[in-house]
């Protein structure tokens, strides 16, 4: 990789930190505001059916929220917001030739365009998913005592935590993190011929980031269980 | 923050209205949709998502076995492992997932194609020769969208819950029929109208914003990325809002009776 000046690759990592994390910000903490909703009265039906009671079964399903869901929402949410827009935004820029440009000042589209996101990406991607976990928590918690009328607090119980489910999430946030706008990128470059070109690429980098996000999750998740931790 | 709240509200509202009038407009002019291109959005749009499909509902599957277990570690409750599992595939993450699959796949290939119709001022040439691009174009698409996500998501629920079985043998040694046992007994039709119910809804909603947002395009490139990435997100938000509204409504309608 051509060596990029420093103070360009910083002004881009922080546009990009910009779409990613800050613009990104509002689908994803309304989208899991009311994905802790959902969760959460899910949970009532299930709890009534066998244990009886939401209070008995809420912290199996706080560590879930921490451990599977929180992370692998946020990162299809990020994918589906910032995977669209920056493989929207690279493929036309390919197909209207300004990466031929680039490439003719003998810069590397790689290292120019590229490398700044999948760093804002991997900076980002963890950073949402933490506010994305947190509103569902909150709101979980909040439909559990105004809707549900249980202890909502009992919900936010970390009996069950341990250092491995933080460092499950982690491993999955960050590599979606980085997963996502190198797909999207790996998708949109090659773009060429026109309008339908666009559309084309914006497409597949949308299913490959959404699919990548699910696989990484699993696998994550089944790594740690063949690890035993 | 409170005029980025009204600025959203106001979107919301205008996306709102805008998809009322695109879906009556589309509703008025079925009898005049023809059956070849309505056979070929459909397998366009539905059928050659099935391969996607499928992988989700695979890793969905799996992802059920790899939580409830623990029920199965914490409650010992194996005789419910089929119950819980399945039970959250039919009301929330069958649903969800076979949506957002929707909006990325079929979603964001009807806008990408009517983006570039549109941005290449096609859709102008056939009003043009007196043609309507509605009951040409959109209407057949918007059908096809709808009809497949009530057809994917009969394939997404078998295949979810078949790979839950294999996944609960291999993995838990939880016998199959202790499994379809837990099935017969807990889980009703109720369970499965709600889950398709769910996910008609979201058909219906990457239908109509992943048109609207392709219709909308102006102006080369840039523009058709710019309503594919639109169309995905505004798909995506739609979702997530729906599937908040529809479990709060269909909760307590179809909610297991106690």
């Amino acid at each position: 990789m051509r060596r990029v000046p420093p103070r360009l690759f910083l002004r881009e990592l922080w546009l990009q930190l910009d779409q990613i994390a800050v613009r990104s910000a509002p689908l994803v903490i309304s989208g899991m505001a009311f994905f802790g909703t959902v969760l959460i009265t899910i949970a009532n039906v299930q709890a009534r059916k066998f244990t009886g009671n939401l209070v008995v079964l809420g912290p199996a399903y706080f560590e879930l929220l921490l451990r599977e869901f929180g992370p692998v929402t946020s990162a299809l949410l990020v994918a589906a917001r910032y995977g669209s827009s920056s493989a929207a935004e690279i493929s036309s820029m390919s197909v209207t030739e300004q990466l031929d440009a680039i490439r003719m000042c003998a810069g590397d589209p790689a290292s120019d365009v590229v490398a700044p996101r999948v760093l804002a990406g991997a900076i980002g991607v963890p950073a949402l998913c933490i506010l994305g976990t947190a509103a569902a928590g909150l709101s979980a918690v909040f439909t559990a005592l105004l809707v549900l009328h249980v202890d909502g607090w009992a919900f936010l119980d970390p009996r069950y935590l341990d250092a491995s489910d933080f460092l499950s999430a982690g491993a999955k946030v960050l590599l979606c993190g980085l997963y996502i706008p190198l797909v999207a990128a790996v998708h949109a470059l090659p773009a060429q011929g026109g309008s339908a070109a666009v559309g084309r690429a914006t497409t597949r980098a949308v299913v490959a980031a959404c699919l990548g996000c699910l696989v990484i999750d699993v696998l994550v998740g089944l790594a740690f269980r063949v690890l035993g931790l | 923050m409170i005029g980025a709240l009204g600025r959203w509200a106001l979107l919301g509202v205008r996306w709102m209205g805008a998809g009322a009038v695109l879906s009556a407009r589309v509703i008025a002019r079925l009898p005049q949709v023809r059956a070849r291109e309505l056979v070929r959005s459909s397998a366009r749009l539905g059928a050659d998502s099935v391969p996607l499909v499928l992988v989700a509902a695979v890793v969905s599957g799996m992802m059920m076995v790899l939580q409830t277990q623990l029920y199965v570690e914490r409650y010992g409750a194996r005789a419910f492992l089929g119950w819980a599992a399945s039970f959250a595939v039919l009301w929330e993450f069958g649903p969800l997932l076979l949506g957002l699959m929707m909006a990325a796949r079929a979603g964001a290939q009807n806008a990408a194609e009517l983006a570039a119709l549109s941005a290449s001022g096609h859709l102008e040439g056939l009003e043009g020769v007196a043609l309507d691009p509605i009951a040409l174009l959109v209407a057949p698409r918007m059908t096809a969208l709808l009809a497949a996500s009530a057809a994917l998501s009969a394939l997404f629920f078998t295949v979810a819950i078949a790979f839950e079985i294999a996944a609960s043998a291999l993995a838990l040694h939880i016998h199959p029929n202790v499994f379809l046992g837990s099935l017969r007994e807990l889980l009703g039709p109720r369970d499965l109208l709600a889950g398709t119910i769910k996910t008609t809804a979201f058909g219906s909603a990457v239908a109509v914003i992943s048109s609207l947002s392709g219709l909308r395009a102006r102006g080369g490139a840039r523009a058709v990325g710019e309503a594919t990435a639109r169309s995905v997100q505004g798909a995506a938000a739609a979702i997530f809002g729906l599937d908040f509204a529809l479990t709060q409504i269909l909760t307590p309608l179809l909610g297991s009776p106690r």
